[in-house]
């Protein structure tokens, strides 16, 4: 019934008080495995992305009341979860932050810790690499190679100019290879 | 082949070592260089004979320029993600594939029920009767009653009975609010709460609880199996009191 609405039929269906939570429900089931992966490669346990992505629709369905419909809905569900997985990552650096090293959040050591580790296997080498990088290149990354983001839509995400945003992932790029090769 | 046996015997004539060697080329030339080399030859005469030409600009190219260079950053834009990356580094592309990351069986599946449950959690209503609640409820009614007069052992979870008033003093200093009772009572499990009752179910007489408690203000029974709030609301409502009093 839902499941083929766009985006501002679902909004229409939310604005209505009859049927707001058939519309709140569409738009979870349409973009939560998208936001999920976006925000489990940005804290990687499944736990921790659980609980960030359940509050920010929790946080959505309040903010959802003041959505200005010129704005995409899927760069702001996006931004949303950006920003939720930042604040996640930051409040756990806060909680830990006896360690201050370059990975900061010990997010190297969770991949490690995943059953379905191997350090010999490539893709597993490609997350550690990915996790070298700093924050906003590693979301920059993340949100190209994976999610295949045109830059003009991960410029509203990340509010960034276009060009840095490309720069910035060639950058990461870059580095990723290298450290493929080198380790 | 007349000529070439001139030539062979001609040698033979002057350098016999000579005419006897193997003849062998060293010097190399790049791989496939005569395949095109017809093109490239055509292609340098075309340029110089344009050659002059280059010089001049077509009419109207700045005129357009800037919408030339405006319609080529787009299309570089257009790239897709993967093309993108192909070109940076393939390995990055080959590696895209490969999953790492495990999901819970199902976990997707009632997301959105979990999400809705938590944003509005269910009002009143009919709720199967679990005996282990309603004991629980019992039990912290009956001992949020008494605790205030008793001797307040209950939160000591050591082992030693305190004895002395000095440490009676200490642990009653813990829990002089409502609230902080509540907290004591919310710290303990089931089985701490069964054993002290049951340790000194003495002081639970039925003179102790009347004195203490207004069993008339007690909500009905049946009030208890329509809402399982009922409990928390008379509790909340005795706090109330208590706190107004104490203030």
């Amino acid at each position: 019934m839902t499941e083929n609405l766009n985006d501002l039929e679902l909004l229409a269906l939310y604005k209505d008080p009859a049927t707001k939570e058939r519309g709140f429900t569409a738009i979870i089931k349409k973009y939560q495995e998208k936001l999920y992966w976006h925000i489990r490669r940005m804290v990687i346990t499944h736990e921790d992305a659980d609980d960030v992505l359940q509050n920010m629709f929790i946080k959505v369905w309040k903010a959802l009341e003041n959505f200005r419909e010129e704005s995409q809905l899927y760069t702001w569900l996006y931004r949303i979860a950006t920003n939720e997985s930042l604040t996640f990552l930051s409040q756990q650096k806060k909680r830990n932050s006896i360690s201050l090293s370059d990975d900061e959040n010990g997010l190297s050591n969770k991949l490690k810790s995943d059953t379905n580790f191997d350090a010999n296997k490539l893709e597993w080498k490609l997350q550690l690499a990915i996790q070298s990088l700093p924050e906003k290149q590693r979301l920059v990354f993340n949100l190209r190679y994976y999610d295949e983001m045109p830059y003009e839509e991960m410029s509203h995400v990340l509010e960034t100019s276009e060009g840095a945003l490309k720069a910035s992932y060639h950058h990461a790029a870059k580095k990723i290879e290298n450290y493929i090769l080198n380790n | 082949m007349e000529k070439q046996t001139e030539i062979t015997d001609e040698l033979k004539d002057v350098s016999p070592t000579l005419a006897s060697m193997e003849k062998v080329n060293v010097f190399q030339i790049p791989e496939d260089y005569f395949s095109d080399f017809d093109a490239k030859i055509l292609t340098t005469i075309f340029l110089q004979d344009k050659k002059n030409n280059f010089q001049k600009v077509p009419e109207g190219y700045f005129n357009s320029l800037s919408d030339n260079i405006l319609s080529k950053i787009k299309s570089e834009n257009s790239e897709t993600p993967s093309e993108e990356i192909k070109a940076i580094s393939p390995a990055l592309h080959y590696l895209k594939e490969e999953k790492v990351f495990d999901v819970p069986e199902n976990y997707f599946d009632n997301l959105s029920d979990r999400i809705l449950k938590k944003i509005k959690p269910p009002k009143t209503k009919v709720i199967s009767f679990s005996s282990r609640k309603w004991w629980r409820y019992a039990a912290a009614a009956v001992v949020t009653g008494v605790v205030a007069i008793s001797s307040l052992q209950i939160f000591n979870h050591n082992s030693n009975p305190v004895t002395t008033d000095k440490a009676i003093m200490q642990l009653a200093s813990q829990y002089k609010t409502p609230a902080q009772i509540d907290k004591g009572i919310a710290s303990l499990n089931d089985e701490e709460i069964v054993n002290y009752l049951e340790k000194n179910g003495t002081i639970l007489d039925e003179e102790t609880i009347s004195k203490n408690v207004d069993t008339t203000a007690l909500p009905s029974e049946d009030d208890y199996l329509l809402d399982e709030n009922t409990l928390n609301n008379y509790l909340n409502e005795i706090n109330a009191e208590a706190n107004q009093k104490t203030q």
